[in-house]
């Protein structure tokens, strides 16, 4: 991971890195691409791709509609709301 | 140097499920802000997604009435969104193991027939809907659509020209209405589609630069913006006016032109990983076959039966077919009242005027069929007239009930009492000389305006071809 990418990262995800966690991270991510590099050496035509780590599946539910919550409730932690939506800072210009 | 324009489309269809794809907040378009919300669809913290088995379900309808490979594996998968309209951060959506793969579509235009091979068809949620607030300067976000359950029909850039989308666009929504996937309604969003369009010399393989424009919901704003993207394209490569960009465009249809958004992503922006909440889904062979036997015939196949088993004109057989409520009541009707042809003029005559007069679609067509059927039976056995079918048809319109037990309640079966008829026959003549007398001079249309006061005295309720018969022979005898 370049520099420039993580201090993008920290930023969209409002985050404040000192400087020695800034290296740690970086060097994490050049050591876990080194071991991409590895893996990618590994030839894998015809092997099925693995979907999951364990032999389970999702569970799924019929299609009927409940209202379970208000929209009062819903809204009770919201730090702005405005005529029953929730309202952000302007993310368009 | 002639040109040749290059179009793939990524089209995006709600399907018609009743509640969410991975919550159960009612699916329904519309509604006030934010009242079909709940902890999951609002992104909040440690809430799991479970799907909706009928999202599943239309995923794979659609995948089949496209030819398409059922992936029976199939997975979900987080792609990164920095949006608050899913403010997870992430949509979930697949990209993996899609629903459906390698599948096929066939056109037809001017130009003849012409197969459009699909890539894949995926399932994923829908973002909400952002309001910009000019007057406080924010946004405002409604969470109603937000996990809506969609499918993305993604097709190979197989398409050539504005006619070709727009005959890939219809196909597709009468496939897919056909099979109850999606009501397909552009104007209400639950069709759009995005616009990948390039250029490159006429017959060269290699691809130009690209250009996408995003959420169209319009068929005739789709072709204005394939031609002027088209002759943008060419004036650039031609005449060096700009230079051409892979970027995400934004179709201004008010100002007919296309204007730059931002560069286009691929798809490692996304960054796209397995979704741990949500288990792989295997299909088995007891739910393949389930859906596979409950698919529909496809339209022109029903088409061709009607004409030549039905003897259907190609016509009425042509608007029958153009919706799926239209056959499944014609259907249902021919089954009891035995005639294809009565059943279909009453379906594309009167039932379409009921149908306009509500501005309804015929998708939205909702008496039943068997009911229609009866109803066609009485007037066909001549127990009830004409008139008085078409105001219980109406009521066929608003309640489901039996049209005999209802025409008998209200008095409009056919009045088999002669006695009743004749005495409302010798007042008509009494009251009218002149038209007795002008139609024994030969004037037709006196005796049609003294039917026609019979008739309204009766209040339908008598056979026209008995009433017309007494009608002559009172007249003669006076």
């Amino acid at each position: 991971m370049e520099k420039d990418t993580l201090l993008l990262l920290e930023k969209v995800n409002q985050l404040h890195l000192e400087d020695a966690e800034k290296e740690t991270v970086l060097t994490f991510f050049a050591q876990q691409e080194q071991n991409a590099a590895i893996l990618e050496t590994i030839d894998t035509t015809n092997t099925e791709r693995m979907v999951h780590v364990l032999p389970i599946l999702t569970v799924v539910r019929e299609d009927v509609a409940q209202k379970l919550f208000t929209r009062d409730e819903l809204q009770r932690g919201a730090p702005e709301t405005m005529d029953g939506y929730w309202q952000v800072p302007r993310v368009v210009e | 140097m002639k040109f040749e324009t290059v179009i793939g489309l990524e089209v995006h269809v709600e399907m018609a499920t009743k509640s969410k794809i991975f919550c159960s907040c009612s699916a329904e378009f519309g509604g006030e802000q934010n009242d079909h919300v709940c902890p999951a669809c609002c992104g909040m913290p440690g809430m799991l997604p479970i799907v909706n088995k009928n999202v599943v379900n239309l995923g794979m309808t659609a995948g089949m009435m496209l030819n398409c490979h059922i992936n029976r594996t199939t997975t979900f998968d987080k792609k990164s969104y920095y949006y608050p309209d899913l403010p997870a951060a992430y949509q979930t959506t697949q990209w993996f193991a899609p629903i459906a793969v390698n599948g096929t579509v066939e056109i037809e235009t001017t130009k003849g027939k012409k197969a459009i091979r699909i890539k894949q068809i995926h399932m994923e949620e829908d973002a909400g809907k952002l309001v910009h607030d000019d007057w406080t300067d924010t946004t405002l976000v409604d969470f109603n659509r937000t996990s809506v359950p969609l499918i993305e029909i993604v097709s190979q850039p197989d398409l050539s020209s504005a006619e070709e989308v727009v005959a890939y666009l219809e196909r597709l929504r009468s496939l897919l209405r056909f099979a109850k996937v999606s009501d397909c309604r552009m104007e209400q969003g639950s069709m759009r589609c995005d616009v990948n369009l390039s250029v490159r010399p006429e017959g060269s393989q290699v691809l130009g630069v690209r250009t996408e424009m995003k959420n169209m919901n319009s068929l005739s704003a789709i072709v204005r913006a394939i031609e002027y993207e088209t002759a943008r394209h060419i004036d650039a490569i031609e005449n060096g006016t700009e230079e051409l960009v892979q970027e995400t465009r934004r179709w201004d249809d008010v100002k007919g032109k296309s204007l730059a958004m931002r560069s286009k992503e691929t798809a490692g922006d996304y960054r796209y990983f397995p979704d741990p909440n949500v288990m792989p889904i295997v299909i088995d062979d007891n739910w393949y076959n389930g859906i596979k036997n409950s698919l529909p015939e496809f339209p022109e196949v029903k088409k061709a039966r009607y004409t030549a088993e039905l003897g259907l004109s190609d016509y009425d057989a042509g608007i029958l077919t153009d919706s799926r409520a239209l056959c499944d009541c014609f259907e249902a009707a021919l089954t009891v009242c035995g005639s294809a042809k009565e059943a279909a003029n009453w379906l594309i005559s009167d039932c379409m005027n009921v149908l306009n007069k509500k501005q309804l679609t015929a998708d939205q067509l909702t008496v039943n069929g068997k009911a229609l059927g009866q109803l066609i039976k009485l007037v066909t056995d001549g127990k009830v007239g004409r008139g008085n079918a078409k105001k219980i048809l109406e009521v066929l319109f608003e309640t489901d009930v039996d049209p005999a037990v209802y025409a008998e309640e209200n008095g409009l079966i056919v009045s088999n009492d002669t006695g009743l008829i004749e005495t409302v026959i010798k007042e008509a003549i009494a009251a009218d000389p002149k038209a007795v007398a002008d139609f024994k001079g030969g004037k037709e249309k006196a005796l049609m305006a003294l039917f026609g006061k019979c008739m309204k005295q009766l209040k339908g309720n008598c056979d026209p071809q008995v009433l017309r018969a007494l009608l002559i022979d009172e007249i003669n005898k006076a």
